[in-house]
């Protein structure tokens, strides 16, 4: 899609002009500075990605080109021209005229962003409510025609339906239908795929690529996925902390990045760590207080080149060329380094305390939790509407056939998307759900369907590490108290609470201060280590974590797997992982096993799977994963289709109907698990080789 | 759609029974025989007796009890101890005053309460704001007898601009219309307050939905924002409460009646009480009950009808 306008001087026509936005938040610990003179042109039929971290002002941006930003914000200075209009300026009525007529939203959870209570019929006619000279008939066909264009299938009839009749990706197609309805100039994009699994990810990024290339479109795209930003932009904004530090042609942003922060991300990033260390590249400490004024650079605090001059001066704004520009010291200037930036091979952020490499254990030969053949069921509709509906069966199967084993010292990576039953399966490892057949056995001891009474001295040993720490955190507990509470949850007495606080806080590396701090004083990474902490708390052997970098930025995700490592490699712990994220894993996990529909399609070693995964649909996954590099797009053609509901599963290969290698056989019956010779495991009639 | 509705009305049987079970027990529980409690001191041994057939004294009380259901799924509520007309038409002639009362006390509640509440939230903390909450806090505390007692002494004892009593010349309607003012007033006003309250607290939070952003964002007028998108799901826990209200408000409107001498049904379960007429208590609270559960199952009909997933999941 990167037209290769080159970086030609002014390349292109500007539709959208940001010059020097700086805007306050009136915050009651004071006027958070969020952007600070911010300039950037947006080109015609050009794709402009604003990349950055949570906290870097990106969505900001976005808002204040539409004109609705929060209450409490406050624009100090700049213009946002558009056209021949300056839309900071702009009065009410006048902004409503250019919303979704001529700028218009993809948002980013598409489960939230569309009203629930009306009809997608009904939500395109109001979206095309200022033409009163086009009959409801014809926006009806207008708003039909749209659909079909995004590729949601019979639009006649689901125009009428409800967004929850819709899938989430088949929602967020119908969000862009619903962008794209006015043809307006300029598409904004709010992190469009962050809220979709990876099947469904892919999808929408080739039809966004297909619609671009079809409607020429000019669009602004929001994300902290840099792998989205490769795959769609032709030009790329990098922000941090309300700054612009980098700005340029996609290639040069990728390939050869001049701000240290710029290249600190990409080193990060674990999609693009191709050795499979178990230590991942982390940038140390946190983003900085934006309420308080700083001078010189903004990135200084963290940064790995910091030189004198940085702290006290205001970097430079450097420019290559017309389009590509980054401000830092190294770049020009008293401290100008003609040797920076280095080779792409050197890496320049340390990764994280105790660096090192080499804490590669060899997991025990005994297992620490093997599940084999564990069925669980769900009920679906009670025993009297069944009765009365005729239904004979009342079940759905969650969880099917599963069998896994977990090892001390090993990390076990549990890979699927949304509906695939890894959460389920998590739980009834931990007896929170009851599995109807089949065995789960820790430390040889059968504990599926164990009376609560008799597990709970075994709960001690296995840890749940929650997906979303802050709001699985008690707000009115200080963080002594929370990473002190599973002693008191499991009323074990007699031991020093305070000393216990202190070495678990060591353990993670919580400073001291943080133990009488709440969770909403937290960083995210920080509440996510008070989170291990936690599930340390008891000396456990097991620990399940489900999504434990989840919502966290890539720079500090590292941070948590590392820690995790190492506490792994001195605790002999084992883990199991439950996650979409498959560059995650891949570097933590010693095994992985793919889940779809309830079953383990695939299950080996990590290195074997991702280098050649023999399921159809291990390999869409790992296909489907967006890759940071602009030279890298994809080819291949995405899986199309979406997971089947548990109510009807296929009768034979569950992933039959979107298998692009399916045959007769497969839809007819259901492939066992097979071990291949080198101990892989897989369920497949005709494996890949 | 069809189970769910078997299944509430199943479940509004067992309520009615139950009611009817409470009634029985009281007339049983009183010390001294039942036909003597139920028409006082002074009845003629005639007329006990023939309530105790009428009633079916001599029959054990499950009997009764069964009885009694029996003729009530018929529309037979029994006969007037005293007029021995039947109860059904008695408590039939005065549903009307009450229906009209409520109706028209709610009516003016939700017509000002809900904007209120709406305009309430869109701009949190301006003057309008603060007025509503003000005056919902007040409305709310002033119980309704002294509204009526107020509004009384005032438009109609003071200025003269309303009829203080009864419920105006049968036929003419404007007559009828002036007499209900009052009564509907005193009764609606604490609803003004109670719906502001919950119209805006949901609005408050509808307004923060990314959908509300999203219409936003498509440049959608506030005023379709506000009342065609916001509204429609800030709306649908305010409907319950105006449903459990208005079946409240059936029997509660017992003060407004007999402060403005208006029949009723709550001044006919009252005087009924009063008179020891039991089958007139019976019958009253019976239907009383009835409507309450009747209005209840609407308001949660509605939201069905409002909300496509609620709709979805009957
Ligand atoms: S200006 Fe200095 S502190 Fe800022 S990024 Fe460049 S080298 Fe680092
Ligand atoms: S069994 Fe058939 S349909 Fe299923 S994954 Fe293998 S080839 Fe595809």
């Amino acid at each position: 899609m990167a037209k290769d306008t080159g970086t030609g001087a002014g390349a292109g026509e500007i539709l959208l002009d940001i010059r020097d936005l700086s805007l306050d938040f009136r915050t009651p610990r004071g006027r958070v500075k969020a952007l600070r003179n911010v300039s950037f042109p947006v080109r015609k039929n050009r794709v402009i990605g604003i990349v950055g971290e949570s906290g870097s002002g990106k969505s900001t941006i976005l808002w204040s080109i539409l004109g609705l930003l929060a209450k409490n914000a406050e624009v100090t200075g700049g213009e946002i021209r558009f056209e021949d209009r300056d839309l900071l300026h702009a009065s009410e009525p006048q902004l409503r005229a250019v919303r979704g007529e001529e700028i218009s939203v993809v948002f980013q959870d598409p489960m939230t962003s569309q009203i629930p209570v009306l009809t997608y019929a009904r939500q395109m006619r109001d979206i095309l409510y200022r033409r009163p000279n086009v009959s409801v008939a014809e926006k009806r066909r207008m708003a039909v025609e749209m659909l079909a264009k995004v590729g949601i299938p019979d639009p006649e009839k689901r125009i009428d339906q409800y967004p929850h009749h819709f899938s989430g990706g088949m929602r967020q197609r119908a969000g862009i239908a619903m962008a794209l309805l006015t043809g307006p100039k300029l598409l904004l994009a709010d992190e469009p795929t962050t809220a979709l699994d990876v099947t469904m990810e892919a999808q929408i990024i080739h039809l966004l690529q297909d619609l671009q290339k079809e409607l020429d479109a000019t669009v602004v795209l929001v994300s902290h996925n840099l792998g989205l930003i490769a795959e769609l932009c032709d030009d790329v904004v990098v922000m941090y902390a309300g700054e612009v530090v980098e700005a340029g042609e996609v290639r040069e942003i990728f390939h050869s990045p001049q701000h240290p922060y710029t290249r600190a991300l990409l080193e990060c990033d674990p999609a693009r760590i191709d050795d499979v260390s178990r230590k991942l590249p982390v940038i140390p400490g946190d983003i900085p207080d934006l309420t308080k004024p700083r001078a010189g650079c903004i990135f200084a605090p963290r940064c790995q080149r910091v030189q004198e001059i940085c702290r006290t001066e205001k970097p430079p704004r450097v420019a290559r060329s017309p389009v590509n520009m980054a401000r830092c010291h190294l770049l020009a200037g008293p401290a100008h380094d003609p040797d920076w930036p280095p080779d792409p091979s050197v890496i320049t952020v340390g990764r994280g305390v105790e660096a090192d490499a080499t804490t590669h254990k060899v997991p025990a030969e005994q297992t620490l939790l093997e599940v084999s053949d564990l069925n669980v069921q769900f009920e679906t509709v009670g025993r009297i509407s069944a009765w009365l509906k005729g239904l004979e069966t009342r079940h759905v199967d969650a969880v099917l056939d599963v069998s896994l084993t977990v090892r001390p010292g090993e990390t076990v990576g549990l890979v699927g998307e949304s509906g695939s039953g890894k959460t389920t399966l998590g739980r009834s490892v931990l007896n929170l759900v009851a599995g109807q057949a089949g065995s789960v056995r820790f430390e040889g001891q059968e504990i599926r369907a164990m009376p609560e009474a008799r597990f709970k001295p075994l709960r001690r040993d296995m840890a749940m590490m929650f997906q979303d720490p802050v709001g699985s955190l008690s707000p009115r507990k200080s963080v002594r108290a929370l990473i002190t509470e599973p002693f008191l949850i499991h009323g074990i007495t007699g031991v020093d609470l305070d000393a216990e606080a202190e070495r678990l806080a060591d353990m993670v590396r919580l400073p001291k201060p943080f133990l009488s701090r709440y969770p909403h004083e937290l960083s995210g990474g920080q509440a996510r280590r008070v989170g291990v902490a936690r599930a340390l708390a008891l000396n456990p052997k097991l620990i399940i974590a489900d999504e434990p970098t989840a919502g966290l930025d890539v720079s500090v995700q590292g941070e948590i797997l590392n820690l995790m490592a190492d506490l792994q490699a001195e605790h002999g712990l084992g883990y199991l992982i439950i996650t979409h994220n498959l560059p995650v894993v891949r570097h933590i996990a010693d095994r992985l096993a793919i889940m779809y529909l309830g079953r383990i399609v695939e299950e080996g070693r990590t290195d074997a799977v991702f280098a050649h995964p023999v399921h159809p649909y291990t390999r869409a996954l790992v296909e489907g994963v967006p890759q940071p590099d602009p030279d890298r797009r994809r080819v291949h053609v995405s899986i199309s289709g979406e997971v089947p509901s548990l109510l009807n599963r296929p009768k034979g290969c569950d992933f039959a109907g979107r298998c692009p290698i399916a045959q007769d056989r497969c839809r007819a019956e259901k492939p066992a698990h097979v071990t291949m010779p080198d101990g892989r495991r897989h369920a497949c009639h005709f494996p890949l080789t | 759609m069809g189970f769910y509705l078997l299944k509430r009305l199943g479940l509004a049987f067992a309520v009615i029974c139950a009611v009817v079970l409470v009634l029985f027990s009281l007339l049983y529980l009183i010390p001294g025989d039942p036909a003597t409690i139920a028409l006082g001191p002074r009845a003629s041994p005639e007329a006990i007796a023939r309530y105790a057939e009428r009633m079916h004294l001599d029959e054990p009380i499950w009997r009764q009890f069964l009885i009694f259901i029996g003729n009530a799924l018929t529309g037979d509520l029994g006969v007037d101890v005293f007029s021995e007309r039947s109860v059904t038409t008695i408590v039939g002639e005065r549903l009307g005053f009450t229906l009209a009362l409520v109706g028209l006390g709610m009516g003016w509640a939700m017509t000002l309460g809900i904007p209120l509440g709406c305009l309430a939230a869109v701009r949190p903390n301006s003057w309008l704001d603060r007025v509503t909450g003000v005056l919902s806090v007040s409305t709310i505390a002033v119980p309704s007898f002294l509204v009526s007692i107020w509004a009384l002494l005032i438009f109609a004892v003071h200025l003269r601009w309303l009829p203080a009593i009864g419920a105006g010349e049968p036929g003419d309607v404007v007559d009828q219309l002036r007499h209900l003012i009052l009564p509907a007033f005193a009764i609606g006003l604490s609803w003004v307050g109670y719906l502001a309250r919950m119209v805006r607290a949901s609005m408050l939070e509808v307004m923060g939905e990314t959908y509300i952003r999203s219409a936003r964002a498509f440049g959608l007028a506030p005023r379709r924002v506000v009342f065609g998108y916001a509204l429609r799901v800030a709306i649908l826990p305010t409907i319950t409460l105006i449903g459990m209200g208005f079946g409240g408000l059936i029997s509660s409107t017992v003060f407004a009646e007999i402060i403005f001498a208006r029949p009723g049904i709550g001044k006919l379960i009252f005087d009924a009480v009063m008179a020891r007429n039991f089958p007139i208590v019976q019958g009253g609270v019976l239907v009383a009950t009835g409507l309450y559960i009747l209005v209840v199952l609407i308001s949660d009909l509605l939201i069905a009808w409002f909300d496509p997933r609620v709709r979805e999941s009957l």
